[in-house]
């Protein structure tokens, strides 16, 4: 499908572009990239798609029930699958497992690669924050490569 | 059949029913983020009293969440309500002049429609009208935060959404 082509390649320029900004803000020899905006801007998609998602579900009963809804019917809604794994360790700790998640398919499946896919994955971390901001649960999510296309997004939600 | 009317007033224009008074948009942080009347009076008594009208429903419309939340125990004054998940909260509060509905979505924004308890003809608002006309609410907000110029939490200010909320008053209600 020609939109999800289009989806993937602005994803990547803009990553490309969030790169060639870090490199020009700080020119020292610093190693980290600064991909900060890229998660910003996840943040502010996942917020707003939200609304839109959410339209036609009855009211979650808690925590875990929304983050079925994610696994489910949010990933779906944007990579076209469902997550693969999710564990929870019932204090607000939530690791979902995509098995072959779509901004690294594209890409070799051995070690090549493996030390740029955390770019790739930074988008998807605000999406998720986004959309759980907007249901109001504010959480920080990280994410982690371990082998090429399966990637694991650690949810931890902020409880007051 | 369409239907004018202005808050404070039981008068209607054309001759025709009063219904739908107003309906609002309030935010997570209990915020306005729109109220809209119909009729074209912008007066300050008129605003005010929809302020007031509508905010005489939140502390109904908190009670009701809390029931939903902890399900089990509230059985008895939620019977008529059968499904307790629904978005849709039914009759908040009524007083002599108005009814007032209320309808909280998933992202905890509450949609308050509000109209006239009586209605000349005798007859009873259907539920499942409120019904409708919330749910078609709920899509016009959506589409209105899309707008990437509108940051969440901001007060609604384009003239589209609230072209369409008028159109909602006039013709479904």
């Amino acid at each position: 499908m020609a939109d999800d082509i289009l989806f993937e390649l602005l994803h990547s320029e803009i990553i490309n572009y969030a790169l060639d900004q870090s490199k020009s803000n700080d020119d020292a020899a610093k190693k980290e990239v600064d991909l900060s905006n890229v998660e910003y801007i996840g943040f502010a998609a996942g917020y707003k798609v939200m609304e839109r998602l959410t339209r036609e579900w009855p009211r979650f009963k808690d925590e875990l029930d929304t983050m079925k809804f994610i696994c489910t019917d949010f990933w779906t809604c944007i990579y076209k699958k469902q997550i693969d794994n999710l564990r929870t360790n019932h204090q607000g700790v939530y690791v979902l497992q995509d098995n072959s998640f779509r901004f690294l398919t594209s890409f070799s499946n051995g070690q090549q690669y493996l030390e740029y896919a955390p770019r790739y994955v930074a988008y998807t971390c605000g999406l998720i924050r986004g959309g759980l901001a907007n249901l109001s649960l504010n959480s920080v999510v990280t994410a982690e490569v371990q082998a090429m296309p399966s990637c694991k997004f650690h949810i931890h939600v902020q409880r007051t | 059949m369409i239907i004018f009317c202005v808050v404070g007033s039981t008068e209607s224009i054309f001759g025709v029913t009063i219904m739908a008074v107003c309906v609002a948009v309030i935010g997570k942080d209990n915020s306005p983020l729109y109220i809209g009347g119909v009729g074209n009076d912008t007066s300050t008594d008129n605003e005010l009293s929809r302020q007031w009208l509508v905010h005489t429903a939140l502390d109904a419309l908190e009670e009701r969440l809390a029931s939903t939340n902890n399900s089990n125990t509230s059985s008895g004054s939620n019977a008529a309500r059968t499904d307790l998940r629904d978005l849709y909260l039914g009759l908040l509060y009524s007083t002599d002049t108005h009814k007032i509905y209320g309808y909280v979505t998933n992202t905890r924004i509450k949609l308050v429609l509000v109209t006239n308890s009586a209605s000349p003809s005798g007859n009873n608002i259907r539920d499942a009208e409120v019904r409708t006309a919330l749910r078609r609410l709920h899509s016009l907000y959506a589409d209105a935060i899309c707008n990437p110029f509108h940051l969440p939490g901001d007060q609604i200010t384009s003239a589209k959404f609230d072209k369409q909320v008028k159109n909602l008053m006039a013709n479904n209600i």
